[in-house]
């Protein structure tokens, strides 16, 4: 076991809220379940070399380095720095049909609700998830009332600038015929270490649109999910982007809990030279009748390594699943690498799905289409790679946060080398 | 404008150009017809500068420059322009930020100012509206779920915009009906001045009904077999390739 896990274990001892009897239960499973190897399938390729000599860090940073995420995204946000809460939650105007609390002090009514909802969606197998369910004390809770729509779009901040630990925890639920927005943003360069595991309840006949952005680079290390659990007949549409750091990867899981619920998800990753991103995602169909479309797109820098693996699972008793999963990556060199998986498990007899990945380069009639019109070669293809990827961004429903992103995303590939 | 002189060309170590010759003068509008394999396209290729198309021997200037010392992109600086029999898709990339890019680069090689996205966006809008496509094929992917019809029109505007010196039209007319047909060859002529001169390589005369060549020359076994003028078009047009004897005949099977 690491030096790191023994110590958040240690940590973990010391914690003592009214989450205790679910943290003592994931405590118990987290010493269970050791350090993840290389013949652990789902860490097979993403080694945890990046933690082996961390020394777990939970102090407390304040002030100006912790300055918040200031830009122009018209969003209800919710900030942490280095992990701590530094929004007043109290002071946000909500609209009607919200509540939004502080995971370390909810209200006395609200607290068993918390507890019901906390670590029920998540799967347990995860051993970063289970670290975050014993130390997480800095987190959300948002509830939207049934019936309400809110407009605006809830974002979680998690800045990083200080070489700490960040236990972020989110928890969602959506109630009956309720849409609402959620945006999870994580960003930060410097050496740190973040677990931020998000879990949504989505009631019945509700939408949800959701984001994920991971804009950890560079020395950053990070390891989170998202994961849903759909009601009948709900839906959601989720995008996610990624990007490499020294450590970075993410798990979404989806769990089609009620009939007739509809899942879209697409995601990006751009690793730049030397970087590791994995996504590893996960769609349960329970029930029949569920709809999956999922489509992740990967574009890899010289020297750097990315891991998708997608798994979708049709059980017995979920007649009529229809499931796509698709992933297709660009490589920008001989020295980059892709390790995809898709995967389908099928044990229901009338389902309609397929799933494929790609492995490519860029398409030499594409390239010299675009230069016969008199653009340069190295313009071209950062065109035609930006494009790959921009095909995904123009399906996101919510066009303020598309053009917020595509400045975000041609300035994130400025630094990956096209050659 | 053009000179090509005694061109070999080979794809995939197979000779295709064998021997070509041609002169296009400035304002000039050249047809180059000829069987199926005769070369015609490969020709639009290797003046392009397309890989996997290799020039064997034999010079073409354009404008004064040997044409094979320029990159793909700088013959496109430099004016020639080639419409594309069949024009790649490219989903993600759209129209309009494509063609933005190709306008400025050649404004650019010309000491032009770059064009603001709002200056570039009335000219593409004219251009649109002369070829009659819609305007939101502006936002849509390079090509992407356009019909021939529609990928021929969307050449031809970008042709507008671009304004070359030198345009190449591969067959613009396959696969088009008689209304397409029309706003093609519109298209074309409006852009002729006098200056601006033409290569226009069809299998059929009824291109050359709506524009008028200046010259006509076969094209078959990979080398010009005979030129005339427009009149050239029309005896093909009546009694086929057949002139050419069996030699080839065999070329085009």
């Amino acid at each position: 076991m690491s030096q790191w896990l023994t110590q958040v274990i240690a940590q973990a001892q010391q914690v003592s809220d009214y989450l205790a009897p679910v943290r003592q239960q994931a405590l118990l499973q987290l010493q269970q379940a050791g350090w993840p190897g290389r013949r652990n399938e789902s860490w097979r390729f993403t080694p945890l070399t990046a933690l082996d000599k961390r020394e777990a860090n939970n102090s407390v940073v304040t002030g100006e380095e912790a300055a918040p995420v200031i830009d122009d995204l018209n969003s209800l946000d919710i900030v942490f720095a280095n992990g701590q809460l530094v929004t007043d939650i109290s002071s946000i105007n909500l609209p009607e049909g919200i509540t939004i609390s502080d995971l370390s002090t909810p209200s006395e009514n609200a607290q068993q609700n918390v507890i019901s909802l906390f670590g029920s969606v998540k799967p347990a197998r995860h051993v970063f998830g289970l670290v975050n369910d014993v130390v997480a004390q800095q987190g959300i809770v948002i509830d939207v009332a049934a019936d309400a729509v809110i407009e605006p779009v809830i974002r979680i901040v998690n800045k990083v600038t200080a070489d700490v630990d960040s236990h972020i925890r989110v928890l969602v639920r959506v109630g009956e015929n309720a849409r609402a927005r959620v945006l999870e943003h994580g960003e930060g360069a410097v050496s740190s270490m973040t677990t931020a595991f998000a879990e949504y309840d989505i009631g019945k006949n509700a939408h949800l649109e959701h984001y994920r952005f991971a804009f950890y680079t560079e020395k950053a290390k990070q390891v989170g999910g998202s994961h849903f659990k759909l009601g009948e007949s709900s839906s959601l549409n989720s995008a996610v982007v990624g990007y490499g750091s020294e450590l970075s990867r993410l798990d979404i899981d989806i769990w089609h809990a009620g009939e007739h619920a509809s899942a879209k998800m697409n995601a990006i990753y751009l690793l730049a030279e030397g970087e590791l991103f994995d996504l590893h995602t996960n769609i349960e169909h329970a029930v029949p009748n569920g709809t999956t479309e999922e489509n992740a797109r990967g574009i890899i820098g010289d020297g750097a390594r990315a891991i998708f693996n997608g798994r979708i699972h049709i059980h017995r008793d979920a007649q009529k699943t229809l499931a796509e999963l698709n992933n297709r990556n660009l490589l920008l060199s001989r020295r980059a690498l892709i390790h995809t998986k898709p995967e389908l498990e099928i044990y229901a007899d009338d389902v309609k799905c397929a799933h494929g990945a790609t492995v490519a380069e860029i398409a030499e009639n594409e390239l010299y289409y675009l230069v016969t019109r008199g653009i340069s070669r190295s313009k071209a293809l950062v065109m035609l790679n930006f494009g790959f990827i921009q095909e995904l961004v123009n399906q996101i429903p919510d066009q303020a946060i598309s053009q917020w992103l595509l400045p975000k995303l041609s300035e994130r590939f400025s630094h990956m080398e096209v050659k | 404008m053009l000179k090509i002189n005694n061109l070999h060309a080979s794809v995939e170590d197979k000779a295709i150009i064998k021997g070509l010759n041609l002169e296009v003068k400035p304002g000039e509008v050249h047809a180059i017809m000829g069987p199926n394999g005769a070369g015609k396209s490969t020709l639009g290729y290797v003046l392009s500068g397309r890989e996997g198309y290799e020039v064997t021997s034999g010079e073409v200037m354009f404008n004064d420059k040997p044409l094979f010392e320029l990159e793909v992109e700088e013959r496109a600086r430099e004016g020639l322009f080639l419409a594309f029999q069949y024009p790649v898709e490219i989903p993600g990339v759209s129209n309009m930020e494509f063609m933005k890019e190709a306008v400025n680069a050649m404004r650019e090689q010309r000491g032009l100012d770059i064009l603001t996205a709002a200056e570039f966006l009335k000219k593409a809008k004219e251009a649109c509206k002369q070829v009659q496509l819609p305007l939101d094929f502006l936002k849509r992917g390079v090509n992407e779920g356009f019909s021939g019809g529609e990928k021929k029109r969307n050449e031809i505007m970008q042709m507008i915009l671009l304004e070359p010196s030198l345009c190449i039209l591969d067959e613009s007319d396959s696969g088009l009906d008689i209304d397409a047909l029309q706003v093609v060859a519109d298209g074309v002529n409006s852009q002729r001045d006098g200056e601006r001169s033409f290569i226009v390589i069809t299998h059929y005369q009824r291109l050359l009904d709506f524009i008028k060549p200046d010259f006509v020359h076969i094209l078959a076994g990979g080398e010009i077999v005979k030129s005339g003028d427009a009149s050239l078009a029309l005896e093909v047009e009546k009694g086929g390739y057949a002139f050419l004897g069996k030699k080839y005949e065999e070329a085009e099977a």
